[in-house]
């Protein structure tokens, strides 16, 4: 589905990212996980073309994607829940989600039944049906990290990347962030799952890939990596 | 103080309605010019100083055409015009400025390609001033003891109707949506599949599009010349300081807030101070409401 190579991207002069390679297959959970400033973000934001990388191939499905701009990128299908969750302050709960189906309703994309995937959005997020008029911005974080994530899936896409759902957010929310993934999961949504939690995002991915300095110092099967020392020690906390 | 004694007697109570009048229809022309900086300041944070020039050629443009196309056939082509002349603007000014992420490149830009639209109209339709007929009746309308010229009324009617056709497009249509999103914010915007480029694109010709509207609308109560534009433009960015740069409300506002100020400091005081009042608002609102009297800034919570 999404396919990595030899990725090099950073900031101005400053390389960031020194050739990572990886691939997301269709239907998997995918984390990478990492500690602050391993380059996590950087790479969604090279591969979504927030950023643009300096070299190297991103291959969704057949196409070279990189160094498209984003919004090319949305219409070939990736949707990318970013860091901060970004979502538009000023407009109804309703409006951001139907933003998210921008491609669909301008028919870029196949339009399918945007209106069921309201319904679909406000059953596993009920908290934004009851809030579906009010403005964005004076949701609570975790009611706004809800609505990026219902946001991005509104898109339909073939694949979903999700930069540090749980950021900020107390323990119980954290908890139905990744109740939610989970759903998702079952649901055979493909995702890119960027986590700081490490543990957590283990449990639930297929694979795991572990960023340092921007590079990938582990990989494996995700249940592998859990209860790999070198990756517990480092990442894990010994937990 | 003796203009106050002025205002106060019976007879010349008339005079000053008269005035308010006058005053809100110039304040409406304020109005829109203003709600065109903010269509390009929502998507870009940037400004278009060559909305004057938009606004002349619009009025120039109509007043050849009239003759072929008659008042009511010639507004959709003036309309027409003015969104290519804005995309023109933000093409050629503006974008290369966003691009090279040159933080001040597009005042320039824009300041010199006004300049250029004007010499260009200097020497097409010549350096004198023009009458531009008015597609109504001249002859005033008696209101009580007010008299109001139709064209006057057109003015007000037509600003109200433009500010509303493009408010509406913002609120119902997903285009316009992906325009609000887009002033929300860009990066994520361009997430959701909106051609962000395109969208700044569109908001200059929008604002040009009100612009050489607004140009048909005074050109009849005003006079019609390639300098006609300079000096609205001046005062309706102070209106934009005025009622802060997001709300259109603020334009309306602010607008007639200037215009009456203005005619009124015309009459009562004297034709050489009636810019002064209207300055001093400006200073105050900076100085004790920054972001404009109808500025609002978005609630964030984290
Ligand atoms: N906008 C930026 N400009 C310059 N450097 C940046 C920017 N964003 C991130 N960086 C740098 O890139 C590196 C990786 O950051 P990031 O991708 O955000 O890491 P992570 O998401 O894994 O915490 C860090 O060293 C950070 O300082
Ligand atoms: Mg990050």
């Amino acid at each position: 589905m999404l396919k990595v190579q030899d990725l090099k991207a950073g900031y101005g002069r400053v390389e960031v990212l020194h050739g990572l390679s990886f691939h997301v297959p269709k239907g998997e959970l995918v984390t990478l996980i990492g500690s602050n400033g391993a380059g996590k973000t950087t790479t969604l934001r090279a591969i979504s073309g927030m950023l643009r990388p300096q070299s190297g191939a991103i291959l969704l499905g057949d196409a070279d994607i990189a160094g498209l701009p984003s919004h090319q990128v949305a219409r070939r299908g990736l949707a990318h829940s970013p860091e901060g969750r970004r979502i538009f302050p000023s407009l109804s709960v309703e409006d951001n989600l139907r933003l998210g189906a921008f491609v669909r309703l301008t028919g870029v994309r196949e339009k399918g039944d945007v209106e069921a995937d309201f319904d679909r959005m406000y059953d596993l997020f009920p908290r934004l049906k009851e809030r579906r008029a009010q403005q964005a911005g004076t949701l609570s974080g975790g009611e706004q990290q809800m609505l990026a994530m219902g946001r991005a899936l509104m898109s339909r896409p073939e694949i979903l990347l999700l930069d540090e759902p749980s950021m900020g957010l107390a323990p119980r929310l954290v908890e139905g962030v990744f109740d939610t993934i989970r759903r998702l999961k079952e649901e055979h949504v493909t995702m890119l799952l960027v986590e700081q939690f490490a543990a957590m995002a283990l449990d639930v991915a297929d694979h795991a890939y572990v960023l340092e300095n921007g590079r990938i110092r582990f990989q494996g099967a995700a249940k592998s990596l859990r209860n790999d020392p070198a990756v517990r020690s480092a990442y894990l906390g010994g937990h | 103080m003796d203009w106050i004694s002025t205002l106060l007697q019976a007879p010349t109570t008339s005079i000053f309605w008269q005035l308010v009048a006058s005053g809100v229809a110039v304040g409406m022309i304020y109005a829109t010019i203003a709600f065109g900086y903010q269509l390009t300041f929502a998507t870009s944070k940037t400004l278009n100083f060559g909305q004057g020039e938009a606004l002349m050629l619009g009025a120039m443009l109509g007043l050849t055409l009239l003759p072929y196309l008659g008042y009511w056939l010639m507004l959709p082509v003036i309309l027409i015009f003015g969104m290519a002349q804005g995309a023109v603007v933000e093409r050629l000014g503006v974008r290369p400025a966003i691009e090279t992420k040159s933080e001040f490149g597009w005042i320039m830009a824009t300041i010199a390609l006004g300049i250029i639209f004007r010499n260009m109209a200097e020497n097409i339709w010549g350096r004198d001033d023009l009458k531009f007929p008015s597609p109504l009746p001249e002859t005033a309308i008696e209101l009580g003891t007010v008299r109001i010229l139709p064209a006057e009324i057109m003015v007000v009617v037509g600003a109200l109707l433009m500010m509303a056709a493009v408010e509406t497009f913002n609120r119902r249509s997903i285009y316009g949506k992906a325009f609000v999103a887009t002033s929300n914010d860009i990066d994520a915007a361009g997430l959701m599949g909106i051609d962000t480029r395109r969208v700044i694109t569109m908001s200059y010709a929008m604002s040009s599009m009100t612009a050489a509207f607004a140009g048909v609308l005074v050109a009849p109560v005003t006079l019609t010349g390639a300098t006609m534009g300079a000096v609205l433009a001046l005062k309706a960015f102070a209106v934009a300081i005025i009622g802060g740069l997001d709300s259109a409300l603020g334009a309306i506002v602010g607008g007639i807030l200037l215009g009456v100020i203005e005619t009124l400091t015309g009459y009562y005081v004297s034709t050489g101070y009636k810019d002064v009042p209207g300055l001093i608002l400006v200073l105050i609102v900076l100085a004790i409401r920054p972001a404009g009297l109808f500025g609002r800034r978005t609630i964030k919570k984290v």
